[in-house]
């Protein structure tokens, strides 16, 4: 059975700051840029917004978090735009932003709110990205920091190699992916390499980072913030851009016992346990989508999630994705707009973003034409799946 | 030269709770020691409060025999981490113990080029010492 709700709520306006690799100017700055935007994209003013909603983490370890620097908190977003008629907000810790997006979604849906802005900001920090562990290591890490699994990449390229050797795959395949993302980025204006191409010898002999992640296989973290406004479909009909129906959507964190050592273990499971949700409510499945974003952090995480999501089968995702298959014009584009690796580190939301923009028909020159069914997996797919669907027009 | 140097590398040095102590003491002993449930008699690794198994609090830690095989590696190049520049390119892995169906125990690929670590290669553990307190699981080729 369908979700009751499908259809019922909407992606509006969509705005974005520059996308920049230092901090020119306070996140906050950047963060309000983008609301802004969002909102006149719209074509509402401010005051009409009456929700507001962000996933706010420094997804970069060892850091001191500095609200309006390093996050922007709802309470930094509400101090800035003193909405005279806020009547909900919300900061979420799981699940990222797909989770800000889906209880947004659930608010409008019981009511309690009209106009809810949800928005994302990252900071790039100065020096290392993820600070090394301590001289002394508590928690979870004290099992894993001792051997220099010193950050995420290093679990989750132990996961890749895995991965690779279980299904007989070769790391070489995943060229195809990096270069597909590069061409959609080159046609992204706000995206970060926008104007710079990558070709396979660039690939194939780039500096490895942690086998079997080279360098082209990691994101690019960027400074920077994106937002977009949702609202009920009856009301975004009535709106500037065309919207954006949001089909359905799904949601699993992946069990981990005791921390990132063991989460090599399954990374089908929180994938496919969110996607067949996102699937059951939105009455369609995979070979029904038009149009892809899947979250890449790092270029595993997209290979999982082409796997668990049902787009290819388990084991041949980067069979699936060569010979231009998902590049626009193939089979089945993923990443129109460069992904996290090429276009830059907003966690998540420019995926939301896109999928929207693309069956609103408003994607510009990385637009697939026609595109009426729209998926996002906006998270890691082996870790903290949140999965959607949109439509352009009730099916 | 594909050994990974690490004499000179200080690594982060464990701080044991309530819920590990048990096993830093036996590393310290050279015994590797795993959570047994008393109610189901899985063994799990890292330290939980309750079984994974059948969520039975009656855990207690039992000596495991530290033969196994490589579940999941990494060879880091990387030089992020100061303190292990000097033995990159090194091999990170990730075990799963015979006698430990399920539970994964983290360390290094010891005593042999970077290059031999692959998925499945046969492992036992060895010990490394860090200070008087803590000593270090590690393994090596079991050939």
């Amino acid at each position: 059975m369908a979700w009751e709700h499908r259809f019922s709520v909407a992606v509006s306006g969509i705005g974005m700051s520059a996308i920049t690799r230092s901090a020119e100017k306070p996140l906050a700055a950047l963060a309000l840029e983008a609301v802004q935007r969002a909102v006149a994209d719209s074509g509402l003013q401010m005051d009409d917004i009456n929700g507001l909603a962000t996933y706010a983490e420094l997804p970069a370890a060892g850091h001191t978090i500095i609200d309006g620097l390093s996050i922007v908190s709802v309470n930094a977003m509400m101090t800035m735009l003193k909405l005279p008629n806020l009547r909900w907000h919300l900061q979420n810790e799981t699940v990222n932003i797909g989770g800000a997006v889906q209880t947004a979604t659930n608010a409008l849906i019981a009511g309690v709110c009209d106009y809810v802005v949800v928005w994302r900001a990252l900071h790039n920090p100065t020096g290392i990205y993820t600070a090394p562990p301590a001289s002394h290591v508590g928690g979870p890490q004290q099992f894993t920091a001792p051997y220099g699994f010193s950050g995420i990449v290093q679990s989750l390229a132990a996961e890749y190699a895995r991965y690779l050797e279980r299904h007989g795959q070769s790391r070489e395949k995943m060229a195809a992916l990096a270069i597909a993302q590069r061409k959609h980025a080159n046609l992204t204006p706000e995206a970060y390499f926008h104007d710079t191409p990558l070709t396979r010898d660039d690939y194939l002999n780039s500096r490895m980072i942690a086998y079997p992640f080279c360098l082209f296989d990691c994101d690019i973290p960027v400074q920077g913030a994106m937002a977009m406004v949702l609202t009920r479909t009856d009301r975004a009909r009535e709106l500037r851009p065309k919207p954006a129906l949001l089909a359905g959507y799904g949601q699993r964190i992946k069990v981990e016992v005791g921390g990132r050592i063991a989460s090599v273990a399954d990374y089908m499971a929180a994938g496919s346990s969110s996607s067949n949700l996102t699937w059951e409510r939105a009455g369609l499945g995979p070979q029904d989508v038009d149009v892809a974003q899947i979250y890449d952090g790092f270029a595993g995480s997209t290979i999982y999630g082409i796997e668990s999501y049902g787009f290819a089968k388990e084991g041949e995702a980067l069979d699936f994705v060569q010979d231009g298959n998902v590049e626009i014009g193939g089979g089945l584009p993923i990443n129109t707009f460069g992904g996290s690796l090429s276009a830059g580190r907003l966690h998540g939301i420019w995926h939301i973003a896109e999928a929207a923009m693309q069956v609103s028909g408003r994607a510009g020159a990385h637009q697939v034409p026609g595109a009426k069914i729209g998926f996002a997996g906006a998270s890691g797919a082996n870790i903290n799946a949140t999965t959607f669907v949109f439509a352009d027009e009730p099916y | 030269m594909t050994m990974s140097n690490w004499s000179a590398v200080k690594r982060p040095i464990p701080v044991p709770n309530d819920l590990t102590r048990a096993f830093w003491d036996g590393a310290r002993r050279g015994e590797l020691l795993f959570q047994r449930c008393h109610t189901c008699g899985n063994r799990q690794h890292p330290p939980a409060p309750t079984c994974t198994n059948c969520v039975s609090t009656d855990l207690g830690f039992e000596p495991v025999e530290g033969r196994g095989t490589i579940y999941a590696y990494t060879v880091m190049f990387h030089s992020g981490d100061r303190r292990f520049a000097d033995a990159i390119p090194y091999a990170s892995v990730i075990v799963e113990l015979d006698d430990a169906p399920g539970a994964l125990i983290a360390g290094n690929l010891l005593g042999v080029p970077y290059t031999e670590a692959h998925i499945g290669r046969r492992v036992r553990v060895v010990f490394e010492p860090l200070n008087d307190e803590i000593t270090l699981p590690q393994f090596e080729l079991d050939q």
